[in-house]
C-alpha cells in the first residue's frame, strides 16, 4: 500500500511537471526557450575563438525588428565569427537584426534548405556549396517560382546599398569565372579555398626528405622513402575521401568532368567518370593504398581523420582543404613541428591543367520584401568587405576574396609572415583559364559526387579493378543527371 | 510513362482471378452452408476488384507497351496478391468460425457497459482516429503512389514510372528466378501448414520443419533476386539481424539465469544489467564510435597491448564493421531481453527442476531441457521485437558508429531508405524501397501471429 | 520509433504476467546453495556487470579528458570536465537540445497516455456501431511502423507547416495502438462489479474513468510511460528530418555537432554530451522502476 501511494505521488508529480512543462513550451515558436539555461559567462579558452556569445544559442532578436534570417554550414568558431560581423552590421542598420544560424556541413545545409522549401520556410540569405550550384539555379518555390535571385539583378548596378559599398565586381578572378554562369555572378561569393598540401616540415627531415613533392611520382617516391625508414609513420599520406580531390585531380589534368565545356557552355547531359584522367588517378590512389602509403580512416568525406592524422604526426603529408590553413599550421606550432603548405601534387604525365576552387556562395532568397532584400543585399557586401574579408581569411584560410582585400594584408605584410596562407590563391592563379578549371556545373552534381566516393571506397576497401568499378559508377551518375535533366524540363 | 491500356494478358488475369475467387469462396461458402448465389457471387466480386486494387491506381501501366518482362510479372503477382487479400477478407465474413471468434471478441469488450452515450465514443476515440488516419494512414497510401514516380527532393515535377522504381531492384535476366523462388515458398508453406494441422504430432513437427525450411531457403534464395546493389542492402539487413537477435537473445538468456540465482547483492546486478536500456540507440553508437575508434580507441589498445591482436580498422573492415553495429546493439537490447528473461524465469514451474534435480541433471541440463524450452514463449516474443529494433532502430546507431560504411556494408535496409532518399534525394526510389521493408515487417507479423501459441511451448 | 509498436503488445509477454503471479512464492531456481557455491556466481556476474557497464563508465571517464589524454588511451578520468562542459554547455548549447527532447518527450508521453485511455476506455465500456472494425484499424496500425512511411509522412507534416517546430515533433505520434491495446487488455480484466456499481451510483464514463479505472491503473500507466518516454526520447529519424533549424532540434541530432568542435575529431566534449544526454531517460527509468518493474513482474519474487 506504501509503494503504491509513493507511485502515485510519483506520476501525479510526473504528468504536473509534464503538463507545466507542455504549457510553457507547446506553442511557442521563439526559438529562446533555451536561453534560461545556458550559461552566460563568455570565457573561452578554445584557441582561437573571439565570440562573446554562444554559437549554437539563438539570438535575440530586439523587440520591433525585422529578422533577416542567415543559413551557414559552420558551427565552430567560423560560426562564431559571422555571428559578430553580423552584429556589428545589424548595430549600424535600424530596424533590422541579421540572425546567423549554423550546421554541420554543406551537405546538411543542402538537406536542410531543400527540406526547408518542402516545409515552406527557407530564410533570406542560405549559403550553398559549390557543387550545389545547378540546383540552386534550378530550385523552385512550392508556387514554381524560381527560389533564388540573381545577386548582380539586384543589385542593379548600385555602387553601395544603404550605404554600404557594393564589392562585386572585385571578387578575383578564380572565383568570379566559377560562379559566372551565362554572363551573370548570381551568388555573393564568401569561402572560397582550393585544395592543397600540407607537410610536416619536421617529420620529413627526420625520415631524410628535404623537397616537397610537387607530383603524384615524386610524392610515391618520397613515401618509399618515409616507409622504408626504421622509425615509419603508419603511413604517409592521406585525405578525405571527398569528390573535390578527385574533381581537383581530374582539373589538374586538364580532364572534363561532364559534356558541353563542363556543363559551362550549354546544361551538362553526359557525365564523364570513366575517362582517362579520373581513372588514372583513382588507380594511383588504389595503389597508393596497396602500397600502405595512403591511409584510408574509412569514412567517406571524413575531414576529421584526415586531419587528425595529420595533426597527431601519424602521417607526414596531407591534402586538406586550404580553409584550415590557419588551424593546421597552428597546431604545428602547438605540437613542435613545422607545418608547410604547398600546390595540390600534379600527375607529371598530364601538367597542363590547374587547381579549381571549391566552398561557397550565399544566395539570395527570391520574394523578400524589398527593404528586407536591400538589408541582406547589403549585409552580403559588408559581410566581404576588405576588412572583413581580410579579417575572415586571417582567421581561417579561406583565400581572400577581393582585390582590395588582398592589397590590405600585403600592406599589412601579413603573407610575409605567414607563407601557408599565400598557397591557395596563388595555385588558383596559376591555373589557366580553361572549362577544366572552371569546374563542372551540372544537376545532381551533389549526388553524384557520392557516387564517385562510393565507389572510390569500394575500390579501396574491397580491392575491386579500377576502370570496371569507374564504368559502373559512370553509368549510375549518367542516370541520376538524366533523370535531374528530365524533371527539370518537365 | 503512359499508363497502359486494358490489353489482352490483364483481361485474362482478370478473368482468371474472377474465376478462381468464385470457384474457392463459392465451394469454401457452400460447405459452410452459406447459400449458392451469395458464396459464388462474393467470390467472383473479390477475385475481380482485389487485383483492381492496384491496378487501377496504376492504370494498368504493367501491361503497357512500355513494359518489360519483370513489370508484367510483377503486374501478374499485384493482381493475384489483391485478389488473394480481398477473398482472404471475404472469407472472414463467410466462415462461420470467424463470425463465432468475432462475436466472442466483441463479447468480451462489453463487459458493464454503460448505457446511453451515442456520442461517446466517437469522441473519445476521436483523437486516436484522428491521428492515425493523418499520419499512419494517409502517409501510407501517399508512400505507395511515390513509389510509382520519380520524385527528387529540390528538383521541380515528377514523373509516373509505373513498377519500375521495384522491378530495377531486381536482377536483369532473373524474373524466372523469381517465378522459381515464389513456387518453393508456396509449396513449402502450403505443405508445411497442411500437414501441421494433422493430429498426428511426428507429423506436426515434420510440418513445422518444412515451414521453417522454406522460410529460411526462402529468405536465402531471395537474395539472388536482386540486382548486385540492393543484394548487398538484403544480405546486410539479414546479417545485422539475425547477428542482434541470435547473440543478443543467446546472451541474455544466460545472463538472465545467472542474475536469477538467489544471491545476495542480486538487485543490484540487475540494476548495472539493465542500465542499458535506458540508453538511446544513437548515444550506443555514440560511445561504441569512441570505443572502437581505429587509431586511438581504447578496444584496439587493448587487444593490442594485451593480447598482441592487431585490430584492423573496422571502418575499412565489412565483416568487423558489421560486427561492431551488432556488438553495440546487443548491448543495447541487452537491458530490455533481461527484463524479459527475468520475468518469465519466475514462472519456470519449480516442481520440474526438482524433479530434474532428483533425476540427476547437472546444471547444465536443467537449463537446456528445462529452463530454455519453458522461456520459449517469451523468447519468441523476444525475436520479433528483436528484429523491429534491428530493422529500424538500429538506424542512429549505425548512423553515428559506420555511416552505413564501408561500401555499404553496414547500411541495413532502412538506413539505405534514408541514404537512397535524403542525401541520394530520391523519394520515389526510397519509397519503393521503404514498400519491400514492408513487405518484411508484414511477413513477421504474419509469422508472429500464426506462431503465438501453436509453436510455443509452455513448459508442460 | 518502432520499438513504441511492440512492447507490451505480445500476448505471450502480456499474458504470460499473470501466470508469474500466481506461481510459488518460494525461488524456484538455484536453491539449496551453500555459501561456497555461490562465489562462482558472485564472480561470473561481477565480471559480466563490469563488461555490461563499461562502455557507459567508459563514456564517463572520457569525458573528463581532452584529446591528450584520450590519445594516450588513458582510463582514468582526466581534468578537463570543466573545459569539456564549457563546450558542450555554452559553445554548443546542449542545454537547448535537451530542452527540446525533453519537452518532445512528456508532451508525447503524457498524450498517447491521455489518448489511450480514452480509447481503452470507448472499447471497454462503451457500445457503439462498427466496433470490431474499428479496434481492427486500430490494432492494424501496429505492424505500421512509422518508419516505413516517414517520406510521405514527412511531405504531410511540411505540406501542414508544422516542420521546424514542437507540433511536427509530437503531434503525428500522439496516438498509440500499443496504449489503446493495453488499456483494453488491462480494463477487460477488471472485475464488471466495478462500472455496474458505478452506474447505480449514477457516474458518467468519465467519471467511471478518473475515480475508479485511473487510481487501479497507475502501474500499466508508469510501465507505457517509460516506454514511450524512452521512444520519442530514442527517436532519431524524424527529428533528422522534420527538424532544420538547429534552435529547434533534439538531443540526439544535437550530439553529433560534437564530433568536431573545432580542428579534428573531439571525444571529450562528445563523451560528456553522450552521457549529459542519457541522464533524463536513466531518471524515468529509476523514477518508475517500480511500476515498470511490477508491470513486467520483475520483483515479484520479493
Amino acid at each position: 500500500m506504501r509503494l503504491f501511494t509513493r507511485a502515485r505521488t510519483t506520476v501525479a508529480l510526473t504528468v504536473a511537471a509534464a503538463l507545466i512543462l507542455a504549457a510553457c513550451g507547446g506553442e511557442t515558436d521563439e526559438p529562446d526557450d533555451g536561453d534560461s539555461v545556458a550559461a552566460e559567462e563568455p570565457d573561452d579558452d578554445s584557441g582561437d575563438a573571439d565570440a562573446d556569445e554562444a554559437p549554437d544559442e539563438p539570438e535575440e532578436v530586439p523587440e520591433g525588428d525585422i529578422e533577416v534570417p542567415v543559413w551557414i554550414a559552420f558551427t565552430d568558431y567560423r560560426l562564431d565569427w559571422a555571428r559578430d560581423v553580423a552584429a556589428s552590421f545589424s548595430d549600424q542598420v535600424d530596424g533590422y537584426t541579421i540572425t546567423v544560424q549554423g550546421y554541420d556541413n554543406y551537405e546538411a545545409l543542402f538537406d536542410a534548405t531543400l527540406l526547408a522549401v518542402d516545409q515552406g520556410g527557407q530564410p533570406a540569405i542560405v549559403q550553398y556549396f559549390e557543387a550545389a550550384t545547378t540546383e540552386a539555379r534550378d530550385a523552385v518555390s512550392g508556387s514554381g517560382e524560381p527560389l533564388f535571385a540573381s545577386v548582380e539583378d539586384r543589385i542593379a548596378g548600385r555602387d553601395e546599398i544603404l550605404g554600404f559599398p557594393v564589392i562585386l565586381d572585385d571578387v578575383v578572378d578564380a572565383v568570379q569565372d566559377y560562379y559566372t554562369i551565362d554572363g551573370e555572378f548570381s551568388s555573393m561569393p564568401w569561402n572560397s579555398s582550393s585544395a592543397i598540401m600540407f607537410s610536416n616540415r619536421t617529420l620529413m627531415e627526420e625520415l631524410g626528405i628535404s623537397d616537397i613533392p610537387e607530383t603524384w611520382q615524386d610524392l610515391e617516391a618520397a613515401c618509399e622513402t618515409v616507409m622504408s625508414a626504421d622509425d615509419a609513420p603508419s603511413a604517409c599520406v592521406t585525405w578525405p575521401n571527398h569528390g573535390w580531390f578527385t574533381e581537383q585531380q581530374i582539373a589538374l589534368q586538364g580532364g572534363l568532368l561532364a559534356n558541353n565545356d563542363n556543363g559551362r557552355a550549354d546544361r551538362a547531359d553526359e557525365v564523364n567518370l570513366d575517362g582517362e584522367e579520373i581513372t588514372d588517378f583513382i588507380q594511383w590512389w588504389a595503389d597508393m593504398n596497396a602500397a600502405g602509403f595512403y591511409t584510408y580512416s574509412g569514412t567517406q568525406r571524413d575531414w576529421d581523420g584526415a586531419y587528425n592524422a595529420f595533426a597527431s604526426q601519424q602521417v607526414p603529408f596531407v591534402w586538406y582543404s586550404s580553409s584550415d590553413t590557419t588551424l593546421l599550421t597552428e597546431e604545428g606550432e602547438n605540437g613542435g613541428f613545422e607545418v608547410e603548405a604547398s600546390f595540390l601534387p600534379f600527375n607529371a604525365d598530364r601538367p597542363d591543367g590547374g587547381a579549381l576552387i571549391g566552398g561557397a556562395t550565399l544566395w539570395l532568397t527570391e520574394g523578400l520584401e524589398s527593404d528586407v532584400e536591400d538589408v541582406a543585399l547589403a549585409f552580403l557586401q559588408y559581410f566581404n568587405n576588405p576588412e572583413n574579408a581580410a579579417d575572415w581569411h586571417k582567421v581561417t584560410g579561406y583565400i581572400p576574396i577581393t582585390n582590395a582585400s588582398i592589397a590590405l594584408l600585403e600592406e599589412e605584410g601579413w603573407f610575409d609572415d605567414n607563407p601557408n596562407s599565400a598557397v591557395a590563391s596563388a595555385q588558383l592563379d596559376a591555373a589557366p583559364d580553361t572549362p577544366a578549371t572552371a569546374g563542372v556545373l551540372m544537376g545532381n552534381f551533389v549526388a553524384i559526387r557520392d557516387v564517385v566516393t562510393e565507389a572510390i571506397e569500394d575500390i579501396l576497401v574491397n580491392d575491386l579493378d579500377v576502370a570496371e568499378r569507374l564504368t559502373q559508377a559512370d553509368a549510375t551518375a549518367q542516370q541520376l543527371l538524366e533523370e535531374y535533366n528530365l524533371l527539370v524540363a518537365n | 510513362m503512359h499508363a497502359g491500356e486494358l490489353t489482352l494478358p490483364a483481361i485474362i488475369a482478370l478473368s482468371l482471378t474472377t474465376g478462381f475467387g468464385a470457384v474457392t469462396l463459392g465451394r469454401l461458402g457452400l460447405a459452410a452452408g452459406r447459400p449458392r448465389g451469395v458464396a459464388f457471387g462474393a467470390g467472383a466480386l473479390a477475385g475481380f476488384v482485389g487485383p483492381l486494387l492496384f491496378m487501377v491506381p496504376l492504370g494498368f501501366c504493367t501491361f503497357g507497351p512500355e513494359a518489360v518482362t519483370a513489370d508484367t510479372l510483377l503486374g501478374y503477382g499485384l493482381m493475384a496478391a489483391g485478389a488473394g487479400l480481398l477473398l482472404r477478407l471475404g472469407w472472414t465474413f463467410l466462415d462461420p468460425v470467424a463470425a463465432r471468434a468475432r462475436a466472442e471478441a466483441a463479447d468480451t469488450t462489453t463487459h458493464g457497459v454503460f448505457k446511453g452515450h451515442p456520442f461517446l465514443p466517437w469522441l473519445l476515440l476521436a483523437p486516436t482516429l484522428i491521428i492515425l488516419a493523418l499520419f499512419l494512414y494517409w502517409p501510407a497510401g501517399r508512400t505507395l503512389t511515390l513509389s510509382t514516380r520519380l520524385v527528387r527532393l529540390g528538383a521541380p515535377g515528377q514523373v509516373e514510372r509505373c513498377v519500375t522504381n521495384f522491378t530495377e531492384l531486381v536482377g536483369p535476366s532473373r524474373p524466372g528466378l523469381a517465378f522459381t523462388v515464389m513456387m518453393i515458398t508456396l509449396g513449402l508453406f502450403v505443405a508445411g501448414s497442411s500437414l501441421s494441422r494433422r493430429a498426428d504430432a511426428a507429423m506436426q513437427r515434420l510440418g513445422g520443419y518444412l515451414s521453417s525450411a522454406g522460410v529460411a531457403s526462402v529468405l536465402l534464395l531471395l537474395s539472388l533476386l536482386w540486382t548486385a546493389s540492393y543484394q548487398r542492402v538484403y544480405l546486410v539487413t539479414l546479417i545485422i539481424s539475425a547477428g542482434t537477435v541470435i547473440i543478443g537473445l543467446a546472451l541474455s538468456i544466460g545472463i538472465a539465469y545467472l542474475a536469477y540465482q538467489p544471491i545476495r547483492g542480486a538487485g543490484i546486478y540487475r540494476t548495472f544489467l539493465i542500465w542499458p536500456y535506458a540508453i538511446s540507440p544513437p548515444i550506443a553508437g555514440l560511445i561504441f564510435f569512441v570505443m572502437f575508434d581505429p587509431s586511438n580507441g581504447i578496444i584496439e589498445h587493448w587487444l593490442g597491448s594485451l593480447f598482441g591482436i592487431d585490430l584492423p580498422n573496422y571502418r575499412q573492415n565489412a565483416q568487423l564493421a558489421q560486427a561492431v553495429v551488432i556488438i553495440a546493439s546487443v548491448w543495447k537490447t541487452l537491458g530490455y531481453n533481461l527484463l524479459f528473461y527475468i520475468a518469465g524465469l519466475q514462472t519456470v514451474p519449480g516442481d520440474q527442476l526438482e524433479a530434474a534435480q532428483l533425476d540427476g541433471a547437472n546444471s547444465w541440463q536443467r537449463f537446456r531441457y528445462v529452463v530454455i524450452p519453458a522461456l520459449s514463449p517469451i523468447t519468441f516474443f523476444l525475436i520479433v521485437t528483436n528484429l523491429t529494433y534491428a530493422f529500424f532502430d538500429t538506424f542512429g546507431t549505425i548512423d553515428y558508429l559506420t555511416a552505413g560504411g564501408p561500401a555499404g556494408q553496414t547500411s541495413v535496409a532502412m538506413y539505405e531508405i534514408y541514404r537512397v532518399a535524403i542525401p541520394g534525394r530520391d523519394l520515389g526510389r526510397g519509397a519503393a524501397q521503404s514498400l519491400i521493408l514492408f513487405l518484411g515487417v508484414v511477413a513477421l507479423t504474419i509469422w508472429q501471429f500464426r506462431s503465438t501459441g501453436k509453436r510455443v511451448s509452455y513448459g508442460s | 520509433m518502432a520499438t513504441d509498436t511492440t512492447p507490451l503488445t505480445s500476448p505471450t509477454g502480456i499474458r504470460s504476467v499473470p501466470s508469474a503471479r500466481s506461481a510459488p512464492k518460494r525461488p524456484l531456481l538455484g536453491h539449496r546453495k551453500s555459501r561456497a557455491d555461490r562465489w562462482p556466481t558472485h564472480l561470473a556476474l561481477g565480471v559480466v556487470c563490469f563488461i555490461v557497464a563499461f562502455p557507459l563508465l567508459y563514456a564517463m571517464i572520457v569525458a573528463t579528458q581532452g584529446n591528450t589524454e584520450f590519445f594516450a588511451n588513458q582510463i582514468t578520468p582526466g581534468n578537463r570536465l570543466g573545459d569539456n562542459f564549457q563546450v558542450v554547455w555554452r559553445d554548443r548549447n546542449l542545454g537547448g537540445y535537451l530542452w527540446n527532447s525533453t519537452i518532445q518527450a512528456v508532451i508525447i508521453t503524457v498524450g498517447k497516455t491521455i489518448t489511450a485511455l480514452l480509447c481503452g476506455l470507448a472499447f471497454v465500456h462503451l457500445r457503439f456501431p462498427f466496433k470490431g472494425p474499428i479496434f481492427w484499424l486500430v490494432l492494424v496500425t501496429l505492424m505500421m511502423p512509422t518508419e516505413i512511411s516517414i517520406l510521405a509522412l514527412f511531405q504531410i507534416v511540411a505540406g501542414l507547416g508544422w516542420a521546424n517546430s514542437m507540433l511536427g515533433l509530437t503531434i503525428p505520434f500522439l496516438a498509440s495502438a500499443t496504449g489503446a491495446f493495453l488499456f483494453r487488455q488491462h480494463f477487460a480484466n477488471l472485475p464488471s462489479d466495478l462500472s455496474e456499481a458505478a452506474q447505480l451510483d449514477g457516474a458518467k464514463p468519465l467519471q467511471f474513468l478518473f475515480r475508479i479505472l485511473l487510481p487501479l491503473s497507475w502501474n500499466v500507466i508508469g510501465a507505457l510511460a517509460v516506454i514511450q518516454f524512452l521512444y520519442s526520447w530514442n527517436m532519431y529519424l524524424w527529428p533528422l528530418l522534420i527538424i532544420s533549424e538547429q534552435s529547434e532540434q533534439v538531443v540526439q541530432i544535437g550530439l553529433g555537432t560534437l564530433r568536431n568542435t573545432g580542428g579534428g575529431q573531439s571525444y571529450g566534449p562528445l563523451m560528456l554530451g553522450a552521457v549529459i544526454a542519457s541522464i533524463p531517460p536513466t531518471l524515468v527509468f529509476i523514477g518508475l522502476q517500480k511500476q515498470f518493474l511490477s508491470g513486467f513482474s520483475i520483483n515479484a519474487e520479493k
